[in-house]
């Protein structure tokens, strides 16, 4: 399969947006924003229907109203603080309605949307590939630059502002960072299941990792297991890659999930074993200071 | 030194002034206790004093240098913070080094001080014991615990605690009341605690200012009494 520039290309954009978007996704999620990606998706369609209407670079401007959206996202967050999730689904239903309106206004433009919409392999050129790569290597030297801000702001961010960190620009620009990603996985991914990216091998890292580092670690290994496996099912079998990379993440979380109750269901009959091998001798039980 | 002073405040939700003609002085070193009844705005007021709201009317100073012209570090553990990270993703040791990170900015190396600091604060706490362990497995109680280790591992100017004891038993409250007894008296740190438990707490305060409600504007009325003090050998919750 690797004969072929395409799939050299999309194993490449797979390799590098498995580092960044599981990443952002592990930050997403324990700041309850695992909705966000989704979100972004829908705006940059809309960007992507605006840029063809009006003769420009698509890709552009599908990543200028991800950005935006990003952007509106954390503001309406912070209005609406005591339902943050209504954020999300104003910003999401938005973007859709948006798409949907500029795609109607010129036919025979639909069509193409399906491989945004689905995602496609062959959908990765040579710049698309650049620009994915442009956006993860400006994504990692952000989080590592900022690992230290980050962490503290996806702890507490009240907690973070008082300390003395400048938290609305941190989530600002954070969203921005998100915006970017979204908007460059889109065309392998497809709109409707770019967040499975970030989601997925987020929610494995995080029912297994015991620290932070080791979560960021996790999420990536995961998330290149589902791209890599993904890529290559849906090269033999010709089914969107989006789906499949999807459904094998899918996959390895339930499979992560299965193996934890496994685990815990063999260590707690261990213990049984032990406390009837000490007969009726009381165990000794140390309260928790 | 005044840290934080408040004139005629007003402030209020919606339409309905909760607070109303607060004036408080803070000083530094002063081991202070904000009470009164549920619904009485008591963060409501730490928030002021912070500078996280703005009051609709009045003024709220905070100075933001100490005396010796470093800026303040304000140490915060907002009510029920451990309850809403439950399944972050960190041991014990590497939440409570998070709390120097302010000091160390982004790229400075932790210093053997600052490790000393980290475990001086979690043996404080009583939780050195379980700092491999990680955060989501911890009783309620415990995680407050570290979370407190933590806003001391930053070494802040000021500690601003809203209800710190919440699950906590009697000997742990005991043990917390007089290790911020002692950091205020001997480390000069301003804290300011947001208490119900003025029967537990009142004798290693200085300060206690009491929320009462007035007919119709909110609460108000800020009675400011001061406690006698009792000093005492540097303690821990162990």
């Amino acid at each position: 399969m690797f004969e072929y520039e395409f799939m050299q290309r999309a194993f490449w954009a797979g390799a590098l947006l498995g580092i960044i978007a599981p990443i952002l996704g592990v930050y997403l999620m324990l700041r309850r924003q695992a909705l966000m990606a989704d979100t972004l998706s829908h705006v940059s369609l809309a960007g992507v229907a605006l840029g063809s209407l009006l003769g420009m670079n698509p890709v552009i401007t599908g990543i200028a109203a991800a950005v935006l959206g990003g952007i509106l996202v954390d503001g309406l967050r912070r209005a609406y603080r005591s339902y943050s999730e209504m954020s999300v689904a104003i910003i999401m239903t938005s973007g859709l309605a948006l798409a949907i309106v500029l795609m109607s206004l010129r036919p025979h433009l639909s069509k193409s949307f399906s491989s945004y919409l689905f995602g496609s392999i062959v959908a990765v050129n040579d710049a698309g590939l650049w620009l994915i790569g442009g956006v993860t290597a400006a994504g990692l030297i952000y989080l590592f630059v900022l690992r230290r801000p980050l962490y503290n702001m996806t702890f507490d961010e009240e907690t973070a502002q008082i300390s003395g960190l400048k938290v609305k620009g941190l989530s600002f620009s954070f969203a921005v960072l998100t915006g970017m990603t979204v908007a460059a996985a889109m065309p392998i991914v497809g709109v409707l299941l770019v967040s499975s990216l970030m989601v997925l091998p987020a929610s494995l890292a995080l029912r297994v990792a015991r620290g932070f580092a080791m979560a960021l670690l996790i999420a990536v290994i995961a998330g290149w297991l589902g791209i890599f496996s993904g890529l290559t099912i849906s090269y033999y079998v010709n089914v969107p890659p989006g789906g499949t990379i999807s459904l094998m993440l899918l996959a390895l979380l339930l499979s992560a999930m299965l193996v934890q109750k496994l685990r815990r269901r063999r260590s707690r009959s261990r213990r049984q074993i032990l406390l009837m091998g000490q007969g009726s001798r009381t165990p000794d039980f140390r309260e928790g200071v | 030194m005044i840290l934080s002073s408040m004139r005629n405040v007003v402030f209020g939700y919606g339409e309905t002034p909760v607070l109303s003609g607060i004036s408080v002085d803070i000083h530094q070193g002063e081991f202070v206790g904000i009470t009164g009844p549920n619904g009485a705005a008591k963060t409501t007021l730490l928030k002021l004093l912070l500078g996280l709201l703005k009051p609709w009317s009045g003024s709220v100073h905070i100075h933001t240098e100490t005396l010796k012209g470093e800026r303040l570090s304000i140490g915060y553990v907002p009510q029920n913070v451990a309850a809403f990270n439950s399944g972050f993703p960190s041991r014990v040791l590497e939440l409570v080094r998070s709390g120097c990170y302010s000091r160390l900015g982004l790229f400075k190396r932790f210093t053997a001080e600052q490790h000393r600091i980290v475990e001086q604060s979690l043996k404080q706490v009583g939780m050195w014991e379980y700092r491999h362990r990680k955060v989501g497995e911890l009783s309620g109680g415990q995680k407050q615990r570290i979370c407190i280790a933590r806003a001391l591992a930053g070494q802040p100017n000021v500690l601003v605690l809203d209800e710190p004891t919440a699950g906590m038993d009697q000997q742990g409250r005991m043990g917390f009341y007089q290790l911020m007894r002692h950091y205020a008296a001997s480390h000069g740190m301003t804290v300011i605690m947001v208490t119900h438990e003025l029967h537990e707490s009142g004798q290693y305060l200085d300060r206690i200012i009491s929320l009462e409600q007035r007919e119709s504007e909110g609460w108000q009325c800020l009675s400011t009494s001061s406690c006698s003090v009792r000093f005492g050998p540097e303690p821990c919750l162990e």
